[in-house]
């Protein structure tokens, strides 16, 4: 899937990642896609809650050896 | 629905620090206004010297591993970041004048008000929480 930005918030732990793409997603434009990568198990449930609250979409999650990606579209 | 988080954070050790700031960072990057009344024993987390040597309880010092493991962020760093997202500050009049402290004792950028203050600010916010 193609992105407009990446995150790479692998290796930091709460609230880390949620702040991070925060401030990546502030300098993104309605539609347009952010790429997460975290590595805190957190994220599995924060993210998707995260997104909710924002009024974003999330339009893909993987996970490969340990690192898990998100897909979110701004709302 | 509310987009108001209050937050009283009312005891002063590290664990506490992590409790308050943790919730305050992530309810500030999920868009909502955050005001945090830092009452007692909780004005070590914004005092300038206090807030970077908070301790751990008694018997838990083991975990001071765990918190560098899990590549935890300090409480200074933190703070720093709850304040660039916008979370607002506010030092208890009250205590402040039984422990002879004043402003300049604490970080930049915070406000000094009483209860009212704060009870003003957290009628309509949900959820308040009290740490």
């Amino acid at each position: 899937m193609n992105s407009n930005k990446v995150v790479d918030a692998k290796g930091l732990s709460c609230p880390m990642p949620i702040v991070r793409t925060k401030k990546a997603m502030d300098t993104l434009n309605t539609g347009e896609v952010l790429e997460v990568n975290v590595t805190d198990k957190g994220a599995l449930a924060d993210f998707p809650a995260w997104a909710k609250a924002g009024g974003h979409t999330v339009l893909e999650h993987t996970e490969n050896d340990g690192v898990i990606t998100f897909f979110i579209q701004k709302g | 629905m509310s987009n108001k988080v209050a937050i009283i954070a009312s005891n002063g050790g590290l664990f506490d620090a992590y409790k308050v700031f943790n919730i305050a960072t992530a309810a500030a990057a999920s868009d909502k206004e955050v005001e945090i009344f830092f009452t007692f024993e909780g004005l070590n987390l914004i005092h300038k010297q206090a807030m970077q040597a908070l301790s751990m309880p008694e018997g838990k010092e083991f975990m001071a591993e765990g918190f560098a493991k899990a590549n935890v962020p300090s409480i200074p760093e933190l703070v720093e970041m709850a304040q660039e997202l916008g979370v607002k500050f506010i030092a208890c009049q009250m205590t402040m004048d039984i422990m002879g402290l004043t402003k300049e004792d604490f970080i930049d950028g915070i406000d000094v008000g009483g209860a009212v203050t704060f009870l003003e600010y957290a009628k309509d916010a949900s959820p308040t929480l009290t740490f």
